[in-house]
């Protein structure tokens, strides 16, 4: 279990990064890290700030470091596999995306990568299934965004 | 193209002829509360040097390319536009909103006489720009709404069920404007405003074939439209609501938005000149729904600044448009507090 301050620097570091106040993300997230380096959300987090700043490379192994905490991190497996999208690494791409998508079948995000990652590969039968499944949770997902929008503007 | 977002592979290929084609940059934004339908903001409406296309943040995959594929063919025309010719939009001066407000004013007044409930005299005032307004912004919207859907369904197969549901989300929302304001406004504007958008939805069915709601389908929600094609679900919706009488107009605006669309192919090479003719049919349907609805004279081809401009302008334009109709009834301070 992390100590409590960690909980409060990586909150602080999300609130920044949703800001896209990367650097101040970053110091809260690495703080985080001195602090307890073997909870794998600061690595998680530290590497979401990496992607967003396009340090890809960084980006990997902090992902790496959170998969080796937790082998069943779902969201740094995804996460991992869009920075492996990104660097044209499609086959790799594609293991992390797939490996994200049955860890946690209802993430979006995780089908759709492993859809452009195929269509890359030229898997095109392949890619459409996984898009199929994509936009199948978007529009779930769109559908309750809308929802609340209707709500706030009641 | 300044973006590291992933995107299918015909999205991006696209963006890029867009950039090659235009000689431009486009930045792709993810925002909370961006519009559902995403919001283009381009160097050929606005003074900036980039154009930028926003999308609202939970479009992770293929909801989002679609925007994309929607707002880059919007800004294809555009550009061929600005390049080819000149890029105009449908604007108003103080002298056509004049024309446009006096004219809801006396359609309203034949309206009132009939009504029971009459609509206090200060509300029926304000309702004349809103009104004005709405049906300018609407005249800039849906003949390239339908234009746009077109292009993307016929060069982009691959984000069809994604589009199927854009249109259907697009329709309902549609369909629900105006709603609350049903007894207020003038029947002829919300029957006429009505038939642009049923015109606009009988277009798209015709457009868009039977295409089968996989995966859609497997969302509980949308379970009632299965094995129904797209015409059929556009039409069953319109054909159950209360303005039936819409659909007389609609049936005319939607040969009016079918004439000059027909001939257009679709598939044709993506060239500046392939764009500029899209746009040059978006203008003339444009100018023959505004004939059709008799708003000939509250309407101008401008340049963009222009349009900026008047809505910059709007309350001062409004209150003179309202004193030249009301006259001395109208206070001068009149809007100052609305």
């Amino acid at each position: 279990m992390p100590v409590k301050e960690v909980i409060e620097l990586l909150k602080k570091g999300k609130v920044y990064a949703k800001r896209t106040k990367f650097k101040e993300a970053l110091a809260y997230f690495e703080k985080a890290l001195t602090l307890d380096p073997k909870y794998p959300e600061s690595w998680y987090l530290r590497a979401s700030v990496f992607t967003d700043t396009g340090r890809y490379r960084e980006a990997i192994a902090d992902c790496d470091r959170a998969i080796a905490l937790d082998q069943n991190y779902s969201d740094a497996w995804t996460k991992k596999s869009v920075v492996l999208y990104n660097l044209e690494r499609y086959e790799e791409g594609l293991l992390a995306s797939t490996r994200a998508s049955s860890l946690n079948g209802n993430d979006a995000t995780a089908w759709y990568i492993k859809g452009v990652c195929l269509d890359e590969l030229d898997r095109s039968d392949e890619a459409q299934v996984a898009y199929g499944k994509s936009l199948e949770l978007e529009i779930i997902l769109d559908m309750e965004a809308e929802k609340k929008r209707m709500h706030r503007q009641q | 193209m300044k973006t590291d977002m992933p995107l299918s592979k015909p999205i991006r290929r696209f963006l890029q002829h867009t950039e090659k084609t235009l000689d431009t940059e486009i930045s792709l934004l993810r925002q909370p509360d961006a519009d559902p339908g995403g919001t283009l903001v381009d160097q050929y409406t606005y003074d900036i040097d980039r154009n930028v296309i926003i999308f609202p943040a939970q479009y992770v995959g293929l909801l989002k390319d679609f925007v994309i594929a929607k707002h880059c063919t919007h800004l294809m025309m555009k550009g061929a536009a600005a390049k080819k010719g000149k890029f105009l939009v449908c604007s108003y001066n103080e002298e056509s909103m004049y024309k446009g407000m006096r004219q809801i004013y006396l359609d309203a007044l034949k309206d009132e006489a009939k009504k029971e409930n009459k609509l206090p005299v200060q509300k029926l005032i304000q309702m004349l720009f809103i009104l004005f307004s709405h049906f300018n912004d609407d005249l800039n919207e849906l003949p390239w709404n339908a234009i746009i859907n077109a292009s993307v369904y016929h060069r982009m197969p691959k984000i069809r069920k994604t589009q199927l549901y854009h249109v259907m989300k697009e329709s309902k929302n549609d369909m629900d404007e105006m709603l609350e304001q049903e007894s207020i406004v003038p029947r002829r504007y919300f029957v006429l405003s009505k038939a642009m958008f049923y015109a606009r939805d009988m277009f798209l069915a015709k457009t868009l074939p039977a295409d089968e709601l996989m995966p859609v389908i497997n969302i509980p929600q949308m379970k009632k439209f299965n094995h129904l094609e797209v015409k059929e679900m556009l039409t069953t919706r319109w054909t159950h609501t209360a303005w039936y009488q819409s659909k007389v107009f609609g049936d005319n605006m939607l040969s009016i938005i079918e004439k000059p669309l027909g001939p257009v192919k679709w598939t044709d090479p993506p060239t500046l000149d392939y764009y500029y003719d899209l746009y040059k049919v978006g203008v003339l349907v444009t100018d023959n729904l505004i004939s059709y609805m008799t708003m000939r004279d509250w309407f101008l081809w401008e340049e963009p600044k222009h349009l900026l401009e008047a809505h910059e302008h709007k309350q001062e334009n409004e209150r003179k448009a309202l004193k030249r109709i009301f006259g001395d009834l109208i206070s001068d301070a009149w809007g100052d507090k609305v």
